[in-house]
Parts: structure tokens; C-alpha cells; sequence
């Protein structure tokens, strides 16, 4: 707001407030800068660290405190009982070190995992009596950035001083030295009951996935077949009649039964009655006869021990515990879960009914998202099981010795148990690999290393969601974009080809929740009126004006005023009094209240609106721009609020203020923030063609430019860096939040728009060779080499040697910059074949019998070779210690490259080319100043089909920015507006349409065209592609850049097995002339090429074989004949002759014919 | 870091007639955490004399290097 305005507050008159009628209605300026506020506490990957602290403070006790008694079945007077548990913080696992605390930059350097101890607190008996101790009993890894990592609240100088970049956004972890991300996955809700409908089949179905705290998990069916109605479940062998479910449910009456499911409509009840015949048909009528019909078709899996149970029982402990397990069954009044099967079965009838009443499984809140905190605490859970079990055999086979000289301390059994749950999380987090057979999860590919080929591509990883299911299906429905992901999920940043629209990413200001007790929540719902289930039948559940309530998908209870119970629930939230998490919404389809308090519901704040006027004031933004306020300041106001997707259809939202109508609810904080942080990158997105911004989403990723500020000191396996990297002419508020200006990725180059020469045609860009001079494009590329000086089990080690020196005295050339210390020098170039580290290694390293002394075994050279084909420097050499003290060399080579034919460029516009001509700067076009303005022409061609008019903006932006020193801003739904920019080229002596007169550099003529020319800001692409599902990432990696592809071979390695030359670049393989080009070959007639490619060049082989017999043979001997009479040589490829060896060795002769040709 | 303790596989053949230089000084490495200077023996734990970091880097050659400007 501006100060003038704010001021006419004060003098009031006889109009209101002291405006009159005819003043415009003051709107909130800058009400967006809610969005920083909100970034500062939550947002973008502030969802992994939420979850991971939750799990670190509260889900981990709730762990213990399920399992925290061991017992011995030796001694009956021995307990040993957790009573807490807590996390430390990152240390070191030395004994000797002072300084214990440990930095993650250390971690990734030295190859070691950024994890904390994690410490119980036991009691247990020892002898008569109870002592309380604390013991470690793991370690556990640590997410960047969390409550107990040390980089928290650190402001920029210490985040410095630790060699931490200030911009990383943390929520990944760092094991054995790699950073590890564990993705957002995407599942269906939990205990929430889901409606479908089959119409090939004509099965209507109700499904409800029951997840209780305990990790129990199953899949109960109320569906439809042929007509009747059954209750299924995995562990029921038959589909139970519904009405013998419910009889066995304690509704025995058929008259209840028919209120309960059907209530008065008479459509149900007509749907329903053949249920109820089907049952007094297998007559039964009586709670006792439907438990006896359930028990004997239960899944039994009895322990040997007790007798035999009666089938009622088992039913009715299969009912009460594993049917529907999340419906809490209190001694064994089954009412509510019966209440339940009953409100499933009326699903049912309503889809049989009216088609519309099935549930959308794309819709996103029946979704829910699983994050780093809730595997970890599965996991830990497993652990922290096994490990229980194993501490007891241990103190049983301890207490089962009859004479013990000390009375037994089971403290000392702790420490003596290994490190199971240390191993058991790196192995999970290393391999992602989360089999945890105890709750029947067996997944694979949980966390992937966190991709560092640019700033972005880091960040868009941290907001990635995976889905879980369906990915080669060929449905379109789960992939298409969602109209309630507005503002929750990023509408372009998804990949391209089999997995688009199953991978997301978040959107700028979602926020994704975590448990919230629901005991307090069922209290206040009671407490503003809700009557208990139980006291309710059929009559009046259904009845005209009721409303069920429900809470994270159990029924609690009816209301007759919704609308009010949902009001009045909503003003106690504003008033935090209960959790702003929790959400309450109508749902007007099921007559139903839902109150969701369950984590892993996506959510985003909004601003309230009450009386048509927004909560939040300017007053509000001016203290905020003080600093006076923050986020949750308005939270605690109650002007601003989450809603989550369900809330949110049950609220009228204004996109802009003047939208606001009588009816409005909320108001939008800022429309830009429905993209993520990588679609936010995008300068006018909504003047380009929607995948055009699909397109930057997945470049932008490949980028290259900064990575962070301790880039520098990093030794990453393979980093790419720009050398001269520029934040882009025009801006977005997004790039701003997100830190994109000050670790850009790419250049401000002039581009001309034009034709030059053919080497434009097909996207190519020409490049303006003095650009190229004075540093456009030049980037650095840093290569990690390491190796490991190992000390083997049998007493010997490896060595580091001095370079070796020939008979003349003089060094090898390949051990030029070998020190005496047997690493290459720091600073040193390093050349093809060149030498780096020379190591040496026993020769008898892996046999265990050895037992000399360690110095004098023989050693042979394992050196490290120096592989690409263009010069390096030796950037670094880091000397350290691994975990297990082995010692750990890390060489940095580094490479400059500068922009070449061929090499990927790109503009944020989705419009990538290749660089096809590399112009003198005296051949390119210049204007009348003199000047010679592009870095960069690009062929028209390239915009009318693409409809990037984006990109065109851009550069009358961007040109506008340049001419008057400010940067504009392309903010999406916003920004810098045409008109103003053609404003500022007028007054600066352009063409108000950024087209101007430029003269050919080769002709020396004027254009025939005026060309339109300015910045528009360029990525230099590393393409390195990665494979979501693949572990191996790094070896998958195809690089696009012209040097890294480059390949030619005249001789060179070949096979083992077949004597054929190798395949692939990477091991120097040879050009395949493949079948199609056989077929060419064998055309055209040319039987002596055929005969050179194929056999000559490649695997030819003589051999000798017998015309007799037509074996082979060797030395002019057939060993089968015993004669050498009628041997003859011959050349066949080496394959050939593996073949018939192979085929004898399988009993099958091959004979040759030999003829004279 | 001489890990080559005296036996090496290629027989050294010192003042063979080669300009050798002065007779080995140890080679000297920086801790990376307080930049003290520290020497590194064969099979000893890598740690800085002055503050404990474990974490060394070498320093750079004393020779020239030339790069080509491009």
C-alpha cells in the first residue's frame, strides 16, 4: 500500500471511513507477499522435514511405547520396559574425537552417513531391584535440515562457515556419503470407503483399505454379484452374504437390517430385499447362526498351542480384529462397525441405483501422500521388532545359565547387540529397497540419489510425487490433469512419455499434513452437538434433514445442522483450538459431515473472506512488510486458513478481489503460486502453448549453470558448471523465492530473430563466435575419480608408489605429474592415458591362509588412469578416512569446454536447438550504431507452429530491461505488460515493436527485414538423461554434449567371447553394421564388402577342418579322423567357430562341406 | 602419503645420472577444516594435528602450469 492512500483513514466526514461513494474500493497490494512468509515456515520441501520431524518427536515414542516390554521365559520376575526414546544429534561414531559434532559437507566428502544416535531409556529388573539407564542402540539417519540436523537455524555466515549452501533446500539424507531422496508417494486413502462401478462386468463395488496405527493392513469389499450384495475380505474364504454379515454384526432383526442399509427409500429396499431372502433361504436368522456360518469358512492361522476355538468365535474375532480393522470394536459392542458395513452397503445400493454415486479414484482428496516420515517409521518399526526379539533370545540364553557369578544386568546385553538397526536404515535408504516382511511391504525404488545437475533439478526432485500404481496401464484417467490439483499439483511439471502424469510435483504453496489426534476433535464434535451412532437406528441416520459425521472415515455421529456444526467447527479452528490442519467439509451427495485430521492430506492456505471483504487487510501486509508478522501470525488471526482438497470444494474461492460476490469465502493469496518451483522458472507461461511449458520443466532440469555456493568444494561424481552464469533478464516472483536468481542456470544472450545462412534450418541456433570468446556458453565439467587405499583382512594393504622410472632414468610420460606421494600433483593437466593416482595392490590380497609378514608380499600396479579423450586438470585431491578406516582418495578433474557445433541449447520456452554454425563476429548482423547485437540467431521458423508467444515477450521484456537497467518480471497470470515495455524501447529510440534495422554482415546491404532482437535468456543443456526407476543412475547417463558423444574407432578392443569388437562408446566399440545394411549389402550384390565387414574386419579365425569328416581340427591334424590327409585351412568368423564347439558341447554335430570355390 | 616404505616394485635407482630432486622431503597436506599444514604417514589415521578434522587436501604443484587460452 502506499502511504498516501493509507493516510485518507484518518479524515472522516459524513462519508464511510472517510471515503466517499464514488472512491474505488481499496484492494490488498502485495498480498502475495504472504507467499515468502509462507515459504519462510512451510512450502516446498518444508513436507519432508515436517514429516521426518513428526516421526523424530512423536511418531517414534508412539513406536516404543507399542512395543516397549520384553519379558524373559526363563525368568518370570525379568522385565525390561522402554519408558522413552529420543534422537541426538550428528556426531561422529569415534570414540577418540573431541569435537564430535559432524557437518553433512564432511559426511558427503568422506563417504560416511549423517546420522544421530538414537538413545532409549530402559528399565529393567536386576536382581531385586528396578534401575533406569540409557542406551544407544543405533544410529539413525538424519534429514538435511530438520529438527535434530545441525544446519537448522543457522543464518547464512554459519550455514558458510560449515560449507553449506544457504539455497540447498535440505530434506534429503546423506548416506555413505551420497545424497539420498526418499519421494513423495502417491496412494489411495485410507480407511475411506471408495465406490465403483465395473459396467462391462456390472459389479458395483465398495472397497475400504483399513490402515490402523500397528501397520495392519487390509482390503474389505462390500460388492455386488449377480444382483445380491456380499462382504468380502482376504480372510473370509467365501463372499459373506451382507445380511449374514450384519446379523453377525449384532443387527439381527431384518427390519433393522433394511433401515440400516436401505432406510425408506423404496428403490434401495426393493434392491435389498433379495439380500434378505438369501438368508432366511440358508436359515439363517440369529446372531449366533451367522457367526457359526463366518467361522467356518475364516482363514484359521492358529498357533499350535490352546484347543480348538468354536467357529462363532473365530468369526467373532476375525470381525472384531481384522475385518475393518480401523472401526474400533470396545469390548464387543460391534455396533459401529456393523454401522459401517451398513453405510458401505448403502454405497452400494446408491451406485446400483444412480450411476453418479460412484467415487472418482482420481479425484485428489481420496488421495493421500506418503513422505519420508511415515517409511521411516514402518522401517523402524521392523527394526526396532527384530531387534526386541533378538535382545530377548539374548537374555534368555543369559538368564538359562544356572550359575551366574554377578547378578544379571541386561545393560550389558545391549551393548552387545550388534548394529541391527544401524545397518538395517542405511541398507534401506542406500538401496531403497523397504521389504519389510513383518507388514507384508515389499517395495523397491524408494529413494533415489538426489539429482545435482543443476539447482533446479535438485528442487523439482524435493516437490516430485511418485505414484504407486498402475504405470504401464493404458488408462488415461489416472495420468490426465485433475481439476481439483489446482493449486495442490503443478499443472506442467510432469515427464514426458510412459510415466506423464503419474509423476507430479507439488504446486508453490501446498503443504502436506501429518497426524493430528483425533480424540480431542470426536470430543469437540460431540461437544457442539453431535449425537452418539450408537443411540441411533436406520430411521433416523437416514432420515430427511440428517447428517452423519464422520472422522478420518468412522462414523461418530448425526447432526441435524450441518451447516452450523461445520461453521461452528471451522470458527473454533480459526481460533486455533484445534489444529489448523484438521479439516470439515459437507458432503451434500452422502448426506455427510467429514472431519479429516489424517496426514498425508495435500493442503495449501487461503485467505479467509467474511461480509465480501478479505480478512486480511492492508494494515495486515504493511506490519508484515515490517516484519512485525509472520505466517502463522495470520494463522493465529484467523484470517488466513488450510483448506485441503475436500475443504475446498466446499468453499467459494475468489481468484482476484474484485471477484469477490456476496457467496465468497476465501480469496486467493496469489494465482502463480498453482505452478511448482520448476514451472515457476517460466517468464509469461500463460501466453504459451501448455506443453511448450511441460517441455521447460523437464529442461530446466538439465540446465547448467550454479549448483550452490559450495559448489567449489563439493566432489561430486559429475557436476556441471557455467562459468559465467547470469540471472535472467526477466525475472518471476517465483525465480526470486525460490533462489533461482542467485544460482541461475544459463545466459542473457541477445537472439536475433532471422534466417542466416542454412545452418539454421530444424531449430539450429547460429552462435556469434566473439560471444563464445569473450565466455557465452563456456562450462566447466568436474569429475570425481576414487579409490580406497584398503587394508585387507589377511594384513596386507594397498600402496600408494612413486612413479617408476625406465632403465634411462627418466620417468614414463604417463607418470608426469605423479608426486613422491604417488597422487598426481594438484593443478597439474592431465592427458589421455595419464597416471593419477598409482596405486598398487597385493598380490595375494584375498587369500585368507596368508600369514607372513605384510611388507614383503609382491605387489602388482592397479593404477588410475586418466580415460576421456580431452585434457583435464587435476582440480583437487582430497585425502580422508572412511567409517572403517579405510583410507579414501578423491581426485576432482576438471575440463572447460567451450560451446561447439552440435552442443544443446535452449530457451525457457520449451524451444531447444543445436548449435549449427559458429559465425565471426564480422559476418553476423549489425545496426545502425554500429553495434553488433546478437549472440544468437534463431530461425523464425520455430515460432508460429510452437505458439511461444512467451518467448516473444520475453525478449521485448527483456529488451526494455536492458535498455533502461531494471529487470522486468514475467510472473505467471502477471508481470510486466507489453504496452509499458514498448513504452520504454520508444523512449529509448527503438521500435516500440522490437523490431528494428539491422545490416547483413556478409553483403554489407540492409536487411531486407526489420529484425526483432533482444534478450531472451538461453540454457546451455546437459541432457544428462535419468532414469527415475533405475538404481544404477550414473551409468545410465547419456550426455548430449558434443565432446561427451564423439566417437570413431578404426582398431580397438574386442570381446573375449566372440573375438568381435566391443560395443558402445564407452568401450571404445566399433561402428555395427547391422542387419538392415547386411541387407543392403547382400542387394546391391557387393559380396567382398559383405565378406570384409563381416568376417575380415571383424572375428576372422582360421581354422583346420577335415573334409572327411568335417570337423575341425588343429595343427593340419583331425583328431577324430587320426589323419592329416584331408585337412584344409580355412577362415570363418570366430563366432562361426564358437558356435559348433558350442553345439557339440550340447551333443550336436555340426559338419563343414568344403568345396572349391 | 608415502605408502612405498623403501621396497618398491620398480627398483629406484637413485642418482642414476637423473636430475633428482633434493633428497624427499615429506609431502605436505592442508586440513581442510583450519588450513594447518600436516604430513601423512603410510597406515596412520588421517587426522590434523592442530584441530582433529579428518578431511585433508593436497596442496597445489609448485611446478608451472600452462593453460591454453581458448
Amino acid at each position: 500500500m502506499d502511504g498516501s492512500q493509507d493516510n485518507s483513514w484518518g479524515d472522516t466526514g459524513s462519508t464511510w471511513r472517510g471515503l466517499g461513494l464514488t472512491d474505488p474500493i481499496k484492494t490488498v497490494e502485495d498480498k502475495w507477499l504472504l507467499l515468502p512468509a509462507f515459504l519462510k515456515v512451510k512450502g516446498l520441501v518444508k513436507q519432508h522435514i515436517d514429516s521426518f520431524n513428526y516421526f523424530v518427536d512423536v511418531d517414534i515414542k508412539n513406536v516404543v511405547k507399542a512395543n516397549n516390554k520384553i519379558t524373559s521365559d526363563v525368568d518370570p520376575r525379568f522385565w525390561l520396559k522402554y519408558t522413552d526414546i529420543n534422537i541426538g544429534f550428528p556426531d561422529r561414531n569415534e570414540v577418540e574425537t573431541i569435537d564430535k559434532r559432524v557437518t553433512p559437507h564432511e559426511c558427503r566428502l568422506r563417504d560416511i552417513t549423517y546420522a544421530a544416535p538414537i538413545i532409549v531409556t530402559v528399565q529393567y529388573t536386576r536382581g531385586k531391584k528396578i534401575v533406569q539407564r540409557n542406551v544407544n542402540i543405533g544410529r539413525l539417519p538424519i534429514m538435511l535440515r530438520s529438527n535434530k540436523c545441525v544446519l537448522t537455524g543457522k543464518d547464512e555466515k554459519e550455514l558458510a562457515r560449515m560449507i553449506e549452501c544457504p539455497l540447498d533446500p535440505g530434506g534429503y539424507f546423506v548416506v555413505k556419503g551420497t545424497e539420498k531422496v526418499i519421494l513423495v508417494q502417491e496412494q489411495l486413502s485410507k480407511n475411506r470407503i471408495i465406490v465403483e462401478t465395473d459396467s462391462v462386468k456390472g459389479i458395483v463395488q465398495a472397497s475400504c483399505t483399513s490402515s490402523t496405527h500397528g501397520g495392519l493392513k487390509s482390503k474389505t469389499y462390500v460388492a455386488t454379484k449377480k444382483g445380491k450384495i456380499y462382504l468380502r475380505h482376504n480372510s473370509i474364504h467365501e463372499d459373506v452374504p451382507i445380511v449374514i454379515a450384519l446379523k453377525a454384526l449384532g443387527i439381527q432383526s431384518d427390519k433393522e437390517i433394511l433401515l440400516l442399509t436401505a432406510g425408506n427409500t423404496e428403490a434401495y429396499k426393493v434392491a435389498f430385499s433379495a439380500n434378505l431372502e438369501d438368508a432366511a433361504k440358508l436359515g439363517i436368522f440369529t446372531r449366533h447362526q451367522a457367526l457359526e456360518w463366518i467361522g467356518s469358512r475364516v482363514k484359521v492361522n492358529r498357533r499350535v498351542m490352546g484347543p480348538r476355538r468354536p467357529a462363532w468365535e473365530e468369526a467373532l474375532e476375525a470381525l472384531a480384529t481384522i475385518v475393518l480393522a480401523h472401526v474400533p470394536v470396545k469390548g464387543l459392542d460391534f455396533r459401529s462397525k456393523a454401522i459401517f458395513v451398513a453405510t458401505m452397503t448403502r454405497r452400494v445400493l446408491m451406485a446400483m441405483d444412480d450411476e453418479k454415486m460412484v467415487d472418482d479414484r482420481d479425484y485428489v482428496g481420496n488421495k493421500r501422500l506418503e513422505l519420508a516420515g511415515q517409511l521411516l517409521a514402518l522401517l523402524f518399526e521392523d527394526l526396532f521388532k527384530t531387534y526386541n526379539s533378538n535382545l530377548k533370545t539374548a537374555i534368555d540364553k543369559t538368564l538359562k545359565k544356572p550359575s551366574r557369578v554377578n547378578e544379571y544386568d541386561a545393560w550389558h546385553t545391549m551393548q552387545f547387540q550388534g548394529d541391527h538397526i544401524t545397518s538395517g536404515f542405511v541398507r534401506a535408504i542406500s538401496t531403497g529397497n523397504w521389504s519389510l516382511k513383518r507388514f507384508k511391504m515389499e517395495r523397491a525404488g524408494v529413494t533415489h540419489v538426489l539429482s545435482r545437475l543443476s539447482f533446479i533439478s535438485a528442487l523439482g526432485m524435493m516437490t516430485r510425487i511418485s505414484s504407486q500404481f498402475e504405470k504401464t496401464r493404458k488408462v488415461s484417467g489416472p495420468r490426465a490433469l485433475q481439476p481439483s490439483q489446482w493449486g495442490m499439483l503443478c499443472p506442467s511439471d510432469t515427464p514426458e512419455g510412459e510415466a506423464c502424469g503419474l509423476v507430479k510435483n507439488l504446486a508453490l504453496m501446498t503443504h502436506i499434513t501429518t497426524d493430528v489426534d483425533e480424540e480431542p476433535i470426536i470430543r469437540i464434535a460431540y461437544m457442539l452437538g453431535v449425537e452418539d451412532i450408537s443411540l441411533s437406528t436406520g430411521a433416523e441416520i437416514y432420515s430427511q434433514n440428517t447428517f452423519i459425521v464422520n472422522v478420518n472415515g468412522t462414523i461418530i455421529g448425526l447432526t441435524k445442522h450441518p451447516r452450523r456444526f461445520v461453521l461452528q467447527f471451522r470458527k473454533l479452528r480459526r481460533a486455533r483450538r484445534v489444529s489448523e490442519f484438521v479439516s470439515v467439509y459437507i458432503n451434500h451427495h452422502h448426506k455427510a459431515v467429514h472431519i479429516a485430521s489424517d496426514g498425508g492430506r495435500i493442503c495449501r492456505p487461503i485467505i479467509i473472506v467474511e461480509d465480501g471483504r478479505p480478512q486480511v487487510t492492508s494494515e495486515h501486509i504493511l506490519q508484515l512488510k515490517r516484519g512485525e508478522l509472520a505466517f502463522d501470525d495470520f494463522l493465529r488471526k484467523g484470517v488466513v486458513e488450510y483448506l485441503d482438497v475436500n475443504e475446498e470444494n466446499d468453499a467459494y474461492i475468489a481468484l482476484y478481489e474484485s471477484d469477490i460476490v456476496a457467496t465468497t469465502t476465501h480469496l486467493e493469496i496469489e494465482p502463480f503460486t498453482l505452478l511448482g518451483a520448476v514451472a515457476g522458472l517460466i517468464p509469461y507461461p500463460h501466453h504459451n502453448q501448455s506443453p511448450r511449458n511441460t517441455y521447460q520443466c523437464a529442461m530446466g532440469k538439465q540446465a547448467i549453470g550454479a549448483i550452490g555456493y559450495n559448489q567449489l568444494n563439493r566432489i561430486d561424481t559429475l557436476l556441471y558448471l557455467s562459468v559465467y552464469p547470469q540471472q535472467p533478464m526477466v525475472k518471476t516472483k517465483s525465480i526470486e523465492l525460490v533462489g533461482y536468481d542467485r544460482l541461475p542456470a544459463g545466459q542473457n544472450a541477445t537472439v536475433a530473430v532471422m534466417s542466416y545462412s542454412g545452418y539454421d534450418i530444424e531449430d539450429a541456433l547460429i552462435l556469434n563466435k566473439a560471444s563464445l570468446d569473450r565466455g557465452y556458453g563456456r562450462c566447466q565439467v568436474l569429475r570425481k575419480n576414487a579409490t580406497l587405499i584398503r587394508k585387507y583382512p589377511n594384513g596386507t594393504y594397498d600402496r600408494l608408489a612413486d612413479a617408476p622410472f625406465d632403465e634411462n632414468g627418466q620417468k614414463a610420460k604417463k607418470y608426469d605429474i605423479i608426486q613422491e606421494d604417488g597422487l598426481a600433483g594438484v593443478g597439474e593437466r592431465v592427458d589421455p592415458g595419464d597416471v593419477f593416482i598409482n596405486k598398487q595392490s597385493p598380490t595375494n590380497a584375498n587369500d585368507n591362509s596368508f600369514t607372513g609378514q605384510a611388507a614383503t608380499v609382491p605387489y602388482k600396479n592397479t593404477p588410475m588412469t586418466y580415460k576421456s579423450p580431452v585434457a583435464g586438470n587435476i582440480d583437487k585431491v582430497m585425502i580422508s578416512d572412511t567409517d572403517n578406516d579405510q583410507t579414501l582418495i578423491k581426485v576432482l578433474i576438471r575440463q572447460t569446454r567451450r560451446p561447439e557445433l552440435g552442443d544443446k541449447f535452449s530457451s525457457r520456452h520449451g524451444q531447444k536447438g543445436v548449435c549449427g554454425l559458429i559465425v565471426n563476429q564480422e559476418d553476423m548482423p549489425f545496426n545502425d550504431q554500429g553495434i553488433n547485437p546478437a549472440d544468437t540467431i534463431m530461425n523464425p521458423h520455430g515460432f508460429p507452429s510452437r505458439m511461444t508467444v512467451g518467448k516473444m515477450i520475453e525478449l521485448l521484456a527483456g529488451k526494455a530491461g536492458v535498455l533502461n537497467g531494471k529487470l522486468q518480471y514475467g510472473t505467471a497470470f502477471g508481470g510486466s505488460k507489453v504496452e509499458d515495455m514498448s513504452r520504454i524501447l520508444i523512449e529509448n529510440g527503438f521500435s516500440y515493436s522490437g523490431k528494428d534495422m539491422l545490416t547483413s554482415g556478409i553483403t554489407g546491404e540492409p536487411l531486407e527485414a526489420y529484425v526483432y532482437f533482444g534478450p531472451i535468456y538461453y540454457q546451455k543443456l546437459s541432457e544428462l538423461e535419468f532414469r527415475d526407476d533405475d538404481v544404477s543412475a550414473a551409468n545410465q547417463t547419456l550426455e548430449h554434449m558434443v565432446m561427451d558423444k564423439m566417437h570413431a574407432r578404426a582398431r580397438g578392443p574386442r570381446a573375449t567371447l566372440t573375438r568381435q569388437p566391443t560395443e558402445g562408446r564407452s568401450r571404445e566399440g566399433g561402428l555395427r553394421l547391422g542387419e538392415m545394411e547386411r541387407d543392403c549389402l547382400i542387394g546391391y550384390g557387393a559380396t567382398q564388402l559383405l565378406l570384409e565387414r563381416l568376417m575380415i574386419s571383424s572375428d576372422k579365425f582360421e581354422v583346420n577342418a577335415c573334409q572327411d569328416c568335417g570337423l575341425m581340427g588343429y595343427n593340419g591334424w583331425c583328431t577324430y579322423c587320426k589323419s592329416s590327409k584331408k585337412v584344409a585351412q580355412l577362415t570363418i568368423p570366430y563366432a562361426a567357430k564358437l558356435l559348433f564347439q558350442e553345439l557339440m558341447a550340447m551333443n550336436v554335430v555340426p559338419r563343414l562341406i568344403l568345396d572349391d570355390a | 602419503m608415502n605408502m612405498n616404505d623403501d621396497q618398491q616394485s620398480h627398483p629406484n635407482p637413485a642418482g642414476a645420472g637423473i636430475p633428482m630432486q633434493a633428497p624427499r622431503q615429506e609431502m605436505e597436506y592442508l586440513c581442510a577444516d583450519c588450513n594447518a599444514k600436516n604430513e601423512i604417514r603410510a597406515r596412520e589415521p588421517i587426522r590434523c594435528r592442530e584441530c582433529g578434522h579428518r578431511i585433508m587436501y593436497k596442496r597445489r604443484t609448485k611446478r608451472m602450469v600452462q593453460f591454453e587460452a581458448r
